[in-house]
């Protein structure tokens, strides 16, 4: 598993990372558009072979804080400022890589969307929705957190808030065949200066090629068929 | 189907005669109203799913009218898809609110002179004793019963004289529905919008007993459409106690876990895995609790759609017969109006009689 693999190397790198800051970055807010500009419905299945892994993301990610560091060391050679430093950041970007992993662990996504929503489910997790309201961003608070979604001009945008300074940005975009989707998966926390990034992409899969169709009913459950779907 | 259309119109017949004798009133519960508003984007706030109230606007209606044929005090008492001048008594009915947690419902209800016997809101908790061990039985029949009384109780308070003129104002706004030009001049409103007689047609006038035939001839139709309405109901009615139960728990613990959840113990220290997956995955649990009521709801309209969708076929197509042969009627009734009497078929009516909000 890749999370014992890179405990090492991040425990590693946790003096290098103490010495790291910057400013971190907010995730730009979906900005307010009122209909669906792109129709994402479907049912998706994770393309492994077009994903990024979160270990070649966490690797990027530290190759990028070395880089950093050294660049800061060197003009504080030269005479450059002081750096803040945070102790945890090494041990909090790891916990962000390890939050990302079970972020990103939904492989099967089915996708419904109408002219007023679209609901995102994911296999294994809830699922995002969202309502299209005229000039506006959809919201939905509660005490264990706070989700804002709506478009980005053809990129659809969620944003999960959790107490505790964790979140999670989510943006989907489709490729011009329709063929393919993206969604790339940022998490930040106010214990670490830097974003972790994850891209998937995601490609169509027909959930019913085996021959069989389920519904949900109240009373009886999920009910199979193999009879074909009327026309 | 026959045989029990005809068994129907013998009971519609014998039922309109026991209240004619009796004093009791006819009744028609008109569809609810379900009170789903159009701007969608409020739908989920609201905790409306509109395919179950829309379902529910059909089935309640049908959970008061055996309540009100269950106190033996009514006449005939109908569910009926749109208010009409057919009617002696009209029971309007709006939802506001329905779920697993309480119902609230506003009942209007008028007579056909236009008199108000009641104008409001009715609501009830879930009643935890709907729940048996054999399943649950209708939790807010309370509420039902509630309006039936108080509308009998209105009922009680009108002597024999009114009860009389309600029926006899009935009849010929009925009768004034398919001639406006020959029965113009019976009826006039008050300065409060009432509807008085100003006189009555003579003892078996045979344009007034042409009318009753045609009224029973609707009552048969309006049975029909009842019976499916009722059949609905029948059919609806495991699932639809399931749903609530189901809403029921779901909000529950949904309300029980956010309370739990916010006050819980940080199991680490800010930004550690821990802190952060215990936050998450409280989300998450919190989510997937509320969206599994949205996949019963999905399981609700999945079990029942089939079957509405057919009711309402059905119901359409019966009151597309009722109209197409109701404009045929009024119009063998005006010829025969108007040759009986020498009055012009087309004498405007200013005052539409017939139309149970004017």
């Amino acid at each position: 598993m890749f999370i014992t693999q890179t405990l090492r190397l991040a425990c590693c790198l946790l003096p290098v990372m103490a010495l790291i800051a910057c400013s971190s970055t907010e995730a730009p807010l979906p900005r307010e558009r009122t209909s669906a500009a792109v129709d994402f419905s479907g049912a998706w299945e994770v393309d492994f072979s077009q994903s990024e892994n979160i270990r070649d993301s966490f690797d990027a990610l530290l190759r990028e804080l070395q880089r950093q560091v050294e660049r800061q060391n060197r003009g504080m050679k030269q005479g450059g400022g002081s750096l803040s430093v945070n102790a945890n950041s090494g041990a909090s970007l790891y916990a962000l890589a390890r939050m990302a992993e079970v972020v990103t662990e939904p492989q099967l996504l089915n996708i419904s969307q109408s002219m007023t929503d679209v609901t995102v489910k994911r296999e294994g997790s809830f699922a995002l929705d969202c309502e299209f309201h005229p000039g506006q961003l959809d919201r939905r608070d509660s005490p264990l957190g706070r989700e804002l979604c709506g478009w980005d001009d053809h990129q659809l945008v969620f944003q999960l808030y959790l107490p505790d300074g964790l979140s999670v940005y989510h943006r989907m975009t489709l490729d011009p065949g329709g063929d393919r989707l993206h969604i790339a998966t940022t998490l930040r926390s106010d214990q670490v200066s830097w974003p972790f990034n994850v891209d998937r992409v995601y490609r169509r899969y027909d959930p019913n090629s085996g021959g069989i169709r389920c519904k949900q009913t109240l009373s009886k459950g999920k009910v199979c068929t193999t009879e074909r779907a009327p026309r | 189907m026959r045989a029990l259309s005809l068994l129907l119109l013998v009971l519609a017949l014998v039922g309109n005669t026991q209240a004619d004798e009796s004093g009791y009133l006819d009744v028609g519960v008109v569809v609810f109203d379900p009170g789903i508003p159009e701007d969608e984007s409020t739908h989920s706030a609201l905790e409306i799913f509109p395919r179950i109230r829309e379902a529910e606007a059909q089935y309640l209606p049908v959970t008061l009218r055996r309540e009100l044929v269950d106190s033996g005090e009514w006449g005939v008492v109908r569910v009926v898809p749109e208010a009409g001048p057919l009617s002696e008594l009209t029971v309007e009915a709006r939802m506001l609110e329905s779920s697993g947690i309480r119902q609230r419902i506003q009942f209007t209800v008028r007579d056909a002179t236009g008199r108000l016997w009641l104008s409001s809101q009715y609501a009830l908790e879930f009643s935890d004793t709907a729940i048996t061990a054999s399943g649950i039985e209708e939790p807010y029949r309370n509420m039902y019963q509630q309006v039936a009384a108080d509308l009998l109780s209105f009922r009680r308070g009108l002597d024999a004289r009114s009860l009389s003129e309600i029926r006899q104002v009935a009849l010929m706004r009925y009768a004034y529905s398919l001639s406006p030009e020959a029965f113009a001049d019976y009826l006039a409103t008050d300065a409060t919008g009432r509807y008085q007689l100003q006189r009555l047609p003579a003892q078996g006038d045979s344009m007034i007993e042409r009318v009753k035939r045609i009224r029973n001839q609707e009552y048969l139709f309006i049975d029909n459409v009842d019976e499916q309405y009722g059949e609905l109901h029948d059919d609806m009615a495991s699932t639809y106690r399931l749903w609530l139960q189901y809403d029921r728990e779901q909000s529950l613990y949904s309300e029980d876990y956010e309370v739990r959840a916010a006050s819980r113990d940080k199991q680490g220290p800010r930004g550690s895995f821990s802190a952060m997956q215990q936050s998450y995955n409280a989300y998450r649990n919190f989510r997937i609790q509320e969206q599994d009521l949205d996949e019963l709801a999905l399981g609700f309209n999945n079990e029942l759609e089939p079957t509405i969708v057919e009711t309402s076929g059905r119901v359409f197509r019966l009151t597309g017969t009722l109209d197409s042969q109701y404009t045929e009627w009024r119009g063998i009734l005006r010829e025969i109006f108007a040759i009986e009497t020498g009055f012009p078929v087309n004498s405007s009516a200013t005052k539409n009689f017939s139309d149970p909000h004017e």
